[in-house]
């Protein structure tokens, strides 16, 4: 129960910093930060597989990407006042309040997780993972795309 | 714990980041806040349903989200590269002030 409450309170503060922070890297720490409290979040509900892709996607490679993309433009000089960091803090004590008057329910899964994702992502959603092969691949062609014409141009 | 207020509270967060920055890459994270709140539903309501669907489309959800991302990223990159612009109200006047020709597009 308390857990919950913390995790989901940290949450709400990293979140609440990813955006008041005026330095990107510690905007994108924080994002990280929320991420790996979210993925904990899963696992304490007892949903691994969804917990580790968020830990992997969302905590990691996202952060990668955005870091990459944050040295490879212009950085703004601009720095976080103590006003700023002030305010962020009381948003987020704010925003926290209906975490804590909310109602505590340990949801979990009863089934066998393992067992149930198989069937239900290989048997039920075969052609949805198959789509999505197709979705990653046609992004990385875009990516791949867009990053040639500018070089061309060079 | 109601995680159906944190998600909305992520949302909120995620779309207020939107709305008020105006940063490319700012953008971008509070465009990964607004879809980790809503990756969240499909955990929890798969949970309270008892349904591993839920982490299934959670999984679909994550791994089209970091695509999305990377694809982002590539055209604020582009765009920095070709008009030295992080910034979108600079964007926006810069296509106000030049509309580009059929033959620059």
């Amino acid at each position: 129960m308390w857990l919950e409450t913390i995790l989901a309170i940290g949450m709400v503060i990293s979140a609440v910093f990813a955006i008041y922070l005026k330095e990107t890297v510690s905007s994108v720490l924080s994002l990280s930060t929320m991420m790996i409290l979210l993925s904990l979040l899963y696992f304490n509900m007892n949903a691994p597989f969804a917990a580790i892709f968020q830990l992997a996607l969302g905590a990691g490679t996202s952060a990668i990407f955005l870091l990459a993309g944050d040295s490879l433009t212009k950085r703004s000089n601009e720095k976080t006042s103590k006003k700023t960091l002030l305010m962020g803090l009381i948003v987020s004590a704010f925003l926290s309040v209906p975490l804590l008057i909310g109602t505590v329910v340990p949801q979990s899964f009863t089934q066998t997780a393992e067992f149930s994702l198989s069937i239900a992502l290989w048997d039920l959603r075969a052609i949805d993972v198959l789509a999505q092969g197709l979705v990653v691949l046609t992004a990385a062609l875009g990516v791949v795309l867009l990053l040639k014409e500018e070089r061309r141009r060079k | 714990m109601d995680y159906i207020i944190l998600s909305v509270t992520i949302l909120a967060i995620g779309i207020v980041g939107l709305v008020t920055k105006h940063d490319l890459i700012k953008m971008l994270i509070a465009i990964e806040m607004i879809t980790a709140a809503a990756t969240m539903n499909f955990v929890v309501f798969g949970s309270l349903m008892n349904d591993s669907l839920g982490q299934a489309f959670s999984i679909l959800a994550l791994s089209v989200d970091a695509c999305v991302t990377a694809v982002a990223l590539a055209l604020a990159i582009t765009i920095f590269k070709k008009l030295n612009i992080r910034d979108v109200r600079d964007l926006s006047e810069q296509t106000e002030e030049e509309p580009p020709t059929v033959e620059e597009s």
